[in-house]
Order: structure tokens, then sequence, then C-alpha cells
């Protein structure tokens, strides 16, 4: 195994240790969630799809925010190391996106009545996770590396603009979606058993988003070593 | 659970369950992948 290989094939081993890591502790998040979280008496046990819901939706706009940043300084700066990332960032914000529009629709069964609504919030999540569909789509089709890079960046700083607007989208649109009740302004308005669970899953959360995204970023650099190691010969 | 709490744990449970499905199903995608490309380098 050359020295390259050899590197990349230890960033795959800690992102998958880290991943491992993070689902370890998401069994921890839904003991906390189910047997140690109070009940919410309007909404009952379905309101603790929240502390999966939020969290998912977070790791998501966050994987979504550092794709737009990296690809922005990759167009500044031509390093590939930025493209990587993004791409890693983009698939990994695709997963959490899945998540998040699924956990949602069963939360608003029971609540609103209703699987889905063309809502601003429910819309513009549905749009950017085609948009990031669409971005690992072109990734796959171009084969010119520089090329590549150049016009997922394009795509993935686009994608990065749509965030504040979903985030907004509650304050800006009439909704259903529930407004934000910890990243507001104000105090967050949560009881403290609730925001410390919820907490506890935005950091769990964070960490697979490492685990995976190092994993991805990885496997990636194992490619393009094997790539390399080929053209040498 | 105070008794006018609406039940709706079967919902709670298709949540947990496919979140979970997701992020394993991932992960052990991103494994396979290793093993196999990490395979192929030895």
């Amino acid at each position: 195994m050359t020295a390259p290989l050899a590197q990349a094939a230890g960033v795959v081993r800690r992102g998958l240790v880290l991943g491992g890591i993070g689902l370890l502790a998401l069994g921890g998040v839904y003991v906390l969630a189910l047997g140690h979280t109070p009940v919410e008496a309007r909404q009952g046990l379905a309101q603790k799809i929240f502390y999966l819901h939020v969290p998912a939706a977070w790791a998501a706009l966050v994987s979504f925010s550092l794709v737009g940043i990296a690809s922005a300084l990759y167009l500044w700066l031509k390093d590939p190391r930025l493209d990587r990332f993004a791409a890693a960032s983009a698939e990994v914000g695709v997963v959490f996106s899945a998540v998040m529009l699924t956990t949602g629709p069963i939360w608003a069964k029971p609540i609103w009545g209703t699987w889905w609504t063309w809502d601003a919030r429910l819309t513009l999540t549905l749009f950017v996770f085609f948009l990031f569909i669409g971005y690992l789509g072109l990734r796959a089709a171009v084969h010119d590396p520089a090329e590549r890079a150049r016009f997922s960046a394009v795509v993935g700083i686009l994608g990065m603009l749509l965030v504040p607007f979903i985030h907004l989208s509650v304050y800006l649109f009439r909704t259903l979606h529930p407004q934000p009740i910890v990243l507001k302004p104000s105090a967050p308005s949560l009881p403290p058993e609730m925001l410390t669970t919820l907490l506890i899953s935005t950091l769990v959360f964070t960490l697979l988003y490492l685990g995976f995204v190092t994993t991805r970023y990885g496997l990636a650099l194992v490619d393009e070593a094997r790539e390399e190691a080929r053209d040498a010969t | 659970m105070p008794p006018e709490t609406p039940q709706n744990g079967e919902y709670l449970v298709a949540a947990y369950v496919i979140a979970t499905a997701i992020l394993l199903g991932y992960w052990g995608a991103l494994l396979r992948r290793a093993r196999r490309l990490l395979k192929e380098k030895d």
C-alpha cells in the first residue's frame, strides 16, 4: 500500500469509528427521549419525534451551508480538498434531509391531520433536498475533475443561499410549521428536561455528521490515490 | 400521562425505526464501500 493510500485508509477508519460512536450515542438519545423525558400533554408520544426531526434538520442545514462555503472557497482558492469536502458534506446532508423529510410527515399526520402540506417551509426544504440530489447527479455525470468541481461549486453555493430562507420561512410566510423554539432571538421556550434531550440529540447528530463526512472524504481520497497510482503505471 | 393526552405511540415508533434504518443503512453502506476499496488496494 502506498503512503497516500495508507493515509486515506486511516481517514476512512477514523470516520467509521466516529460514525459508529455516533450511532451508539444515538441509542443513548433514544433511551433518554423515550424513558426519561416527559410526555407533552397536548401532542402525546408523537411529540418525541421532535428529538430526531429537529437535530436532523440542524445537521442537514449545517451540511448544506458548509457545502456552499467550501464551494465558494474552492472557486477562489482552487484547492481540491475543498471540493472533496463539499461533495462529502452534500451527500451526508441528503441523508440527514431524508431523516428530516420522513420524520416530519410522520409527526404531522397525528398533529396536523395530514402527512404533508405545501407551505413555504416544507416546500423549500423539499426543493433543497432535490437540488442537492441534482448536485450529486451532476458530480456523477461530469468526469473531468476541474469541470466537475467548478460546476458543482456553483450549484452548491445556490443551495446554500436557500438555507436562510428555510429558517426564516416561518416568519416570512403564513405556515403551519411551528416557529423556532431554540434558535430565536428570545430564550428557548421549552421545559429544561426537553431542552436537555434536544441539545444532547443535536450534539449526537453533529457527531454523526463529522463521522459520516470524514468517512466519505476518506473514500474520495482512496479513489483519487487509486487513480493516481493507475496513471503512474 | 393525563387521560386526555392523545394515544399516538405508533407514529413515534415508525419515525424512530425509519430514522434508525436510514442512518444505520448509510453507515453500513460506507463500511461496505470502505471494505471493498481497501481490499482492492492490498
